[in-house]
């Protein structure tokens, strides 16, 4: 049995966002927790102890039993105890200043849920295909238009799943990049380059502030949208969302608040890291982009792979809400897990040579898109988005390079590329 | 004779296609395997939902 206790000095920087600029390093320090300290606690100075759950079938195991390991009892990412705190001042003693899809639970977790579910089913996202191609095929033109180098990160891959995920709200044009700063704020509230203006970067209070701030614009700006839609009901997300109904009654406006975040944000925010990426690999695996255009069937196995490669939503928190025996463990009730993604989307258990790129997983059994009843509600639209980009880019792709250094965000929950410079021919 | 006929069922959790005709040989189930042949603890492999979750597609 290796130790239960994982040394602070190599478990802290799993909280850093810093740390996550060097990607390489910490999948090496997750293949390492994996190897020599699987379902292992983490004390570090500032935070309350964690499991840190690292194999994918731990993952999975808790993942879908949301009876059991709650989502919104505690921080569903990983907060200081400074940050715990802060959101229960700011929310008069709830655990979280948003409350979306993802900080709750049954029977809530299954009434919210079920509000957007069918919109979101395979069929239904199916029906979109042409739109979303034409788009596709525009930020494709785009591209082209660049000439022979970019920043795919910051050119393209930031910019499509925006557009996509917006019009399916209902959002003007206009509006999109409001929505781009706000994520950004939000999900990157740490990274230097994508930060907040103003943020103080070494103030622990940082990250609250800034959620607070990204909360109240969020709700200045949708306070109308909801308001028009109440009004005038439309065929868009926003009017499904603003006309909603849980067990027969309004929804409650911080819930509906936090519908519009969390579509406003987790919808386009890991679809753009994913394709950044995705790119980043294109340009550095020689032979990949070869095979792409000669057999373009295997562009959903490109996708899927990329999905499990990219992992960007990294990690979530869990916490027990009763005594469970896991992998010989023994989890206590309130105990923390932290749930890596990354780590179980690597680990060696589940796939065959898993820091390979390969496109002949099938089925790709990743859990990139999470498992259990908090599954992605999007992963449909997100696969057939990416799908339609690369089917519309590959075939007029002749070559591509990097033209510098990539660099990832600094982020320790959400993370992605968020610089790709590229040299490229196109047709 | 007529060539059975096989259905597709689908995960209400996450939308996930179970289709009899091409089972999941990846998984071990063969082509051909009736949902209701499943084993009952069989768990959706896209999201892990019990097979009840799985109802019957229109066509
Ligand atoms: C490559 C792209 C994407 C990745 C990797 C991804 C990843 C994830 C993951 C891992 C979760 C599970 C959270 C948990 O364990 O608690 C999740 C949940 C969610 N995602 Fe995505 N996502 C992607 C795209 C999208 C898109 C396009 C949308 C919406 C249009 C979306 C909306 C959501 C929502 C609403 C939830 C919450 C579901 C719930 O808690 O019931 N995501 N996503």
């Amino acid at each position: 049995m290796s130790d239960l206790k994982i040394p602070t000095e190599l478990v802290a920087p799993i909280f850093n966002p810093a740390s996550y600029a060097d990607r390489a390093k910490m999948e090496k320090m997750l293949a390492h927790l994996r190897h020599n300290y699987p379902l292992s606690i983490a004390e570090v100075p500032g935070y309350d102890p964690h499991w840190i759950v690292t194999k994918y079938k731990d993952v999975r195991e808790i993942t879908r039993q949301d009876n059991i390991f709650h989502s919104g009892d505690r921080s569903k990412t990983p907060a200081s105890q400074i940050a715990e705190q802060m959101m229960r001042d700011y929310s008069g003693g709830k655990p979280h200043i948003f409350r979306t899809l993802v900080h709750m639970d049954p029977p809530d977790h299954t009434a919210h849920r079920d509000l957007v579910k069918e919109n979101f089913m395979p069929q239904n996202i199916a029906a979109l295909e042409t739109s979303i191609r034409e788009m596709a095929r525009r930020h494709v033109d785009h591209m082209a238009s660049l000439g022979t180098t970019c920043d795919f990160a910051g050119d393209i891959a930031m910019n499509y799943p925006l557009e996509v995920v917006c019009t399916l709200i209902g959002l003007p044009k206009e509006d999109h990049a409001i929505m781009l700063r706000l994520t950004q704020w939000f999900l990157s509230y740490a990274d230097p380059d994508l930060c907040r203006p103003g943020s103080v970067l070494t103030d622990p209070e940082e990250q609250i502030k800034t959620w607070q701030i990204v909360y109240d614009e969020f709700k200045r700006y949708y306070g109308s949208v909801i308001k028009d839609r109440q009004a005038c009901p439309r065929h868009d997300l926003a009017s499904t969302i603003a006309n909603g109904k849980i067990h027969g009654c309004p929804m409650d406006e911080r819930s509906m608040i936090s519908y519009f975040v969390i579509a406003s944000t987790a919808g386009h925010d890991t679809t753009a890291a994913t394709i950044a990426n995705s790119m980043w690999t294109l340009a550095t695996q020689p032979g990949l982009l070869a095979r792409l255009k000669a057999e373009p069937a295997l562009i959903p196995n490109f996708v899927e792979e990329a999905i499990r490669w990219t992992s960007p939503a990294m990690c979530f928190i869990r916490s027990a809400a009763e005594d469970y025996e896991l992998s010989g463990r023994q989890i206590k009730k309130g105990d923390l897990l932290y749930i890596s993604y990354l780590s179980a989307n690597r680990d060696e258990e589940m796939f065959d040579t898993p820091y390979e790129f390969r496109l002949d997983r099938t089925p790709n059994r990743h859990i990139g898109f999470g498992y259990g009843a908090h599954i992605c509600v999007g992963q449909h639209l997100a696969r057939l988005e990416m799908r339609l980009l690369w089917e519309e880019l590959i075939p007029r792709l002749e070559s591509v390079e990097m033209a510098g250094e990539g660099k990832w965000q600094e982020s320790e929950f959400v993370c992605g590329p968020k610089f790709v410079p590229i040299r490229f021919k196109m047709n | 004779m007529n060539a059975p006929v096989y259905r597709k069922w689908q995960c209400i959790a996450c939308g996930e296609i179970f289709d009899e005709a091409l089972g999941s040989p990846a998984d071990g189930i063969p082509p051909g395997t009736r949902l209701e042949d499943l084993p009952d603890d069989w768990l959706c492999p896209n999201c892990g939902a019990l097979k009840a979750s799985f109802i019957l597609m229109e066509d």
